[in-house]
């Protein structure tokens, strides 16, 4: 297995402890660049951006923070970042009034301003116990939704609705558009085109399995009821509409800890749109892809504790690599051909995440952040790698066609490796007066 | 900047030190770790894909309470062939250490450079000093056909000498002044050694000392007789000296037709564990009166290892110094102007380096940069697009220039040919004796 070190990293000051959940990168304040948003047990909202180890925004919350994400979750074309804590409480922040006041010299109305902002803009008390969030079109209409995953084995989704069309953001409120019960812990929540190319809810549960949650008010929608999907929310069966899937293999212990991610970009855009990639891992080791049409692409058995997993484009060639950490720093880094590369991080993990961030060169890069226990985020920022495997001077060339051109010019037999072996060196050691 | 993609890691279970590192044979590495183990590194074929393999070998004769010190290995001077693996440790059996070298070598033919047939038969000296690097070189021989030895270096202010005894099949210690006269009565223990063969049948040979003192000799290999020598005293202990040729392009001159006059000039580098590191030109002619400092090299520890290389394929060598401050340096040399060295770039590790080699693991031409740093053992590979790119411009000017010369062939081709050829003629006479 190839295994490699990265080096190029900055470390964030970060005090204290938080969920596994409470991390995430994105662009919370509409400039294009991602920053790392995390929220600590303490209900401390902190947002970092590039490579000040001290964060960018500060922001305090209700309770303690488990989940934080970064989407367009009012439908209003513009990023807004989500902190909901234990107690049910939900935050909204506009980060993008922040990076303007930032930008103005005036130190007077920068003050004003800040302290103005320091509340959000809006809260609202929704069920609590909350565990893991998602913004994401889940019923395929073009509107994000919010999915809510929670520690008693329920899953909630809610849509931003305001009384009327083009009124301000504090006038709307979080709709519960439904309510799920599933038999397993919900570890992780995801979106996952089906085989038909439209989006599917997948969520994990214990043992490698996993479970799609079919969205029942789009059915309402189509068949012209007429009546406003939010009206009788959650009163119907709530164990129905969930499709179970428990994928075949060796797992030891039906009730290992899972996680999963979908979408997984395929490369170019026709093929990705329909029958989805999604990946999922246990904490006993196993980490398999698969697609929609419940296809096992590879399997890949790991003595490591993986608690997560994400996906990464490392390669640049619009394949999304699987990313999955354990809890000893051990990462992996998979290929859609299962070709791994291993990076081991040096410390334990208490949180992790990969993505693209902006953190040196002013532009977005793949990332990796670790959160360790002793008060430090580190994001290794140049993780790019030219490929998967590897390979030698002599596989590129005989790629090229030109090569073999220039070869049979020199009278020199490509196909003899020692005869090419020895142009290259001769080529690159000695013919160097040009 | 940095030319280079990290294309493995291979972590090993305990440290090495500066002389854990040497190559074994044209594709493999071998490094020694303190707890006894020795591992092969090399690039395995498999479906026709490449895998980096890091092997444990069992060499025999190694008792698990050993640690080693130092490996070093070489390939025989033809006629003869063969891997020859020489490794010292130290076996700690609680009251009293007793230093050993073990020196590996197969005759069997067939399995000569067969590393699992050779650590099978060692040869086993016991030491009366504490070892140091252990280095190998090739010596002229008074029949006129050459032979390669080990020079080791313990911490009784001597360097011994082991020689082949072709009748006996077996390593001996032999007296080091009858071979190498510029190694008697040093002033301190040495810790590295260098020494590089020169046109006319001669040899620079150049050591750092514990106490600071570097030495630098000119000696005729026919005799052995020292032409002459040299010291220079530093302030700390020195890590390494390297001996390298560098060419001097002089100042293209229009009126006499030729684009330039190649100059080749041999230069030490000596680094030093607290001063910045320092390079003497011109030492075959100018002793080490002609120094110039890498500036900065000593702003991060101190410099442990050293290799000067065409990284660039330019022609021209880079020198790379590997600091315990985690910082692989890379230096360009200017020929004109009066900083002739500068700082290219520089790269960090997760650990402190210990030693640097710069060989052909892949197999194809291109040579990898393989970094031993305290937890493991790095291959950096040239950017292969970039290089691939490289190749197929010059492969291409080669072709044109072959049409060109077919072309004229008729008229003046000869002339041509006779300018290149002894230039590169002299190149690979003196790379071959150190290599």
């Amino acid at each position: 297995m190839r295994s490699l070190n990265y080096v190029q990293r900055v470390s964030l000051d970060f005090t204290g402890t938080l969920f596994p959940h409470a991390i995430c990168l994105g662009d919370a304040d509409n400039d294009s660049l991602n920053e790392l948003v995390v929220g600590d047990t303490s209900g401390k909202l902190l947002v970092y951006k590039n490579d000040d180890p001290k964060p960018w925004v500060t922001r305090s919350c209700v309770g303690m923070l488990t989940c934080v994400a970064v989407g367009d979750v009012c439908n209003k074309g513009k990023n807004l970042v989500v902190a909901v804590g234990a107690e049910g409480w939900f935050h909204l922040f506009d980060l993008t009034a922040a990076a303007a006041a930032n930008k103005s010299d005036s130190s007077s109305q920068h003050e004003s301003l800040c302290s103005d902002d320091q509340r959000p803009f809006f809260t609202q008390h929704i069920p609590a116990n909350t565990k893991v969030i998602l913004i994401r079109d889940i019923d395929g209409d073009g509107r994000y939704e919010l999915v809510v995953g929670y520690t008693d084995r329920v899953v909630r989704a809610f849509r931003w609705e305001e009384p009327s069309e083009g009124s301000d953001l504090g006038t709307g409120q979080l709709v519960l558009l439904k309510k799920w019960l599933l038999e397993g812990q919900v570890d992780s929540l995801t979106v996952n085109p089906g085989p038909e190319g439209l989006p599917e809810l997948m969520v994990s549960q214990p043992g490698c399995g996993y479970a799609i949650l079919l969205c029942s008010w789009t059915q309402q929608d189509s068949s012209g009821s007429g009546d406003d999907a939010s009206a009788t929310p959650g009163s119907e069966g709530p164990s129905r509409d969930i499709v179970l899937h428990l994928t075949t293999g060796r797992i030891h212990n039906k009730n290992v800890s899972t996680h999963l991610i979908g979408s997984i970009s395929k490369g170019s855009k026709e093929e990705s749109s329909k029958c989805g990639l999604f990946a999922l891992c246990t904490l006993d080791g196993t980490l398999k892809l698969m697609d929609s049409s419940e296809q096992l692409l590879w399997s890949v058995q790991v003595d490591h504790q993986l608690f997560a997993l994400q996906k990464l484009d490392v390669t640049g060639d619009g394949r999304e690599e699987v990313v999955a950490c354990a809890w000893d720093g051990q990462t992996y880094i998979i290929d859609h051909n299962r070709s791994v590369v291993r990076f081991q991080f040096d410390e334990n993990v208490n949180a992790f995440c990969a993505g693209q961030y902006t953190c040196k060169e002013g532009k977005n890069s793949p990332c990796l952040v670790y959160v360790s226990f002793n008060n430090k985020i580190y994001i290794y920022w140049k993780v790019e790698l030219e490929r998967m495997e590897s390979t030698n001077l002599l596989r590129v060339l005989e790629e090229k066609p030109e090569f073999k051109q220039h070869m049979t010019a020199l009278g020199v037999d490509a196909e003899d490796p020692a005869a090419v072996r020895a142009l290259v060196a001769d080529i690159l050691y000695k013919d160097s007066k040009t | 900047m940095f030319p280079f993609v990290e294309d493995s890691f291979s972590r090993f279970p305990s440290q090495s030190n500066i002389y854990g590192l040497c190559q074994a044979g044209e594709q493999q590495l071998l490094t020694a770790t303190l707890k006894g183990k020795v591992v092969c590194f090399r690039y395995q074929e498999l479906q026709l894909k490449g895998r980096p393999v890091a092997k444990e070998v069992q060499f025999t004769y190694i008792p698990v309470d050993a640690e080693i010190v130092s490996i070093d290995a070489f390939t025989k001077s033809p006629p003869n062939r063969g891997l020859v693996v020489g490794i010292t440790f130290i076996k700690d059996s609680g009251d009293k250490a007793t230093p050993f070298l073990n020196i590996y070598c197969d005759y069997e033919p067939g399995s000569e450079f067969n590393l699992d047939s050779i650590a099978q038969s060692c040869l086993n000296l016991e030491l009366q000093f504490t070892p140091f690097q252990l280095y190998h070189t090739e010596v002229q021989c008074e029949d006129g056909s050459s032979e390669t030895v080990f020079l080791l270096s313990g911490h009784d202010q001597r360097i011994h000498l082991y020689k082949e005894n072709a009748s006996l099949h077996q390593f001996e210690e032999q007296p080091v002044e009858r071979l190498f006269p510029e190694l008697q009565r040093l002033p301190s223990n040495v810790l590295w050694l260098d020494m590089l063969g020169i046109a006319g049948n001669r040899r620079i040979s150049a050591f750092g000392c514990q106490n600071g003192c570097v030495g630098l000799a000119l000696v005729n290999q026919t005799g052995p007789e020292v032409l002459q020598s040299w010291r220079v005293q530093f302030d700390s202990p020195i890590s390494t000296v390297l001996l390298f040729p560098l060419r001097c392009q002089t100042e293209p001159s229009h009126a006499s037709g030729e684009t330039s006059v190649e100059m080749k000039g041999y230069n030490l580098l000596v680094t030093s564990t607290i001063e910045m590191a320092v390079v003497y030109r011109d030492v075959h002619e100018f002793g080490l009166s002609r120094s110039t400092c890498l500036s900065e090299s000593d702003q991060w520890d101190a410099v442990v290892c050293a290799l000067v290389i065409d990284l660039d394929f330019d022609g021209q060598k880079e020198v790379l110094l590997g600091t315990y401050g985690q910082e692989l340096l890379c230096y360009k040399f200017h020929p004109v102007g009066s900083r002739e060295f500068q700082l290219l770039w520089r790269r960090s590790f997760k650990s402190p380096l210990l030693s640097i080699i710069y060989l052909d693991l892949t197999g194809d031409g291109l040579k990898e940069l393989a970094v031993l740093t305290l937890k493991g053992l790095h291959i950096l590979q040239h950017s292969l697009a970039c290089t691939a790119d490289l190749v197929l411009e010059r492969l291409s000017q080669r072709v044109s220039a072959l049409r060109a010369g077919s072309e004229l062939e008729s008229a003046q081709a000869p002339d041509i040919e006779e300018r290149d050829d002894p230039a590169k003629d002299e190149e690979c006479a003196a790379h071959s004796p150190s290599e």
